[in-house]
């Protein structure tokens, strides 16, 4: 996907062209050391009964080819090396939800010695989707709200400059 | 227990210290440190490698008593019976033959139970740090299992 540069003149404000990944979004879910409990509701959220694909939503194959990162689960040490590796194999533009109280701060397991605490710790995250689970209405909800943020520009797309 | 499971185990009773039952429909035999190889030798050439396999390796660390405890989860097939062949080593020096030239599977096992616990497996050339634990906690030497880890 081609990232069209805009510069407004005279402000060094650089703004890129979001039309493509606003119409079709794909999604990549990883695991960072969740109890399963956040996975079974992301992977409901992607079922025909709530029906992300009416948003354009799609799972994709490879993290390569994916626009939005969903992060379950407390990130571990271990974790935390695997998941900086895939946000920095994600092409440019991207965009990070953390799904869960894990997610978003270690939850539980934030005290613990083989966990860092939330996703914020190794990479940047747009959306926090807290629940232990959320309902997968709850996680919709969250992407929906991604989207809307991206099409008015305000959430920033952490591409190098 | 059934009585096929038990016909299979008749020689355990040369190795076996104490034969205890830990819980309903699982029995426990405890062995000296030095018989764990024996006995699975034993049981590969009484009833061959297809007879059983070693489901997992539970280290538990007591630090009270000076040892540790090496509890092998042994699934005995085909009537998928679980015993458990129970034994200590000593804390300060916990060191048991491996059995990973002889059973393959217990790699893991072994491996997990030498980096979260400390437990040398004599014979396994494949133990290492750091990769069950994280790296910042394996430098340091800390067998996070351990109760005194401060971990």
């Amino acid at each position: 996907m081609l990232s069209r540069l805009k510069r407004g003149i005279g402000t060094g404000e650089v703004r890129r062209d979001y039309k493509v990944i606003r119409y079709s979004p794909w999604l990549l879910h990883f695991n960072t050391g969740a109890c399963n409990g956040c996975d079974i509701e992301v992977l409901a959220a992607i079922t025909p009964l709530y029906d992300p694909e009416r948003f354009g939503v799609k799972l994709s194959p490879s993290i390569r080819h994916s626009d939005i990162l969903v992060i379950t689960g407390a990130v571990t040490k271990k974790a935390g090396e695997r998941l900086r590796r895939l946000y920095n194999q994600m092409p440019c533009p991207k965009f990070t939800v953390a799904v869960g109280a894990c997610a978003c701060n270690g939850g539980v397991f934030s005290k613990s010695y083989n966990v860092l605490g939330g996703a914020d710790r190794v990479i940047p995250v747009d959306i926090y989707v807290p629940g232990c689970p959320p309902r997968p209405e709850a996680i919709l909800d969250g992407i929906v709200k991604l989207l809307k943020l991206m099409s008015e520009g305000s959430v920033g797309d952490k591409c190098e400059q | 227990m059934v009585i096929s499971v038990s016909s299979k185990l008749d020689f355990f009773s040369k190795y076996a210290v104490k034969t205890e039952i830990i819980k309903p429909k699982r029995i426990a035999f405890t062995v000296k440190s030095e018989d764990v190889r024996h006995i699975f030798e034993e049981l590969i050439k009484q009833h061959g490698h297809g007879a059983f396999y070693v489901s997992t390796i539970a280290g538990t660390d007591l630090p009270g008593e000076n040892k540790i405890r090496l509890d092998y989860y042994v699934v005995l097939l085909p009537e998928e019976e679980t015993i458990v062949i129970r034994t200590y080593l000593d804390r300060s020096n916990p060191l048991v033959d491996s059995l990973v030239d002889i059973i393959p599977g217990v790699l893991s096992g072994e491996c997990e139970t030498h980096d979260l616990l400390g437990v040398f497996f004599k014979g396994n050339p494949f133990l290492k740090r750091g990769f069950f634990v994280a790296l910042d906690v394996a430098e340091k030497g800390i067998y996070p299992l351990r109760k005194d880890s401060g971990v």
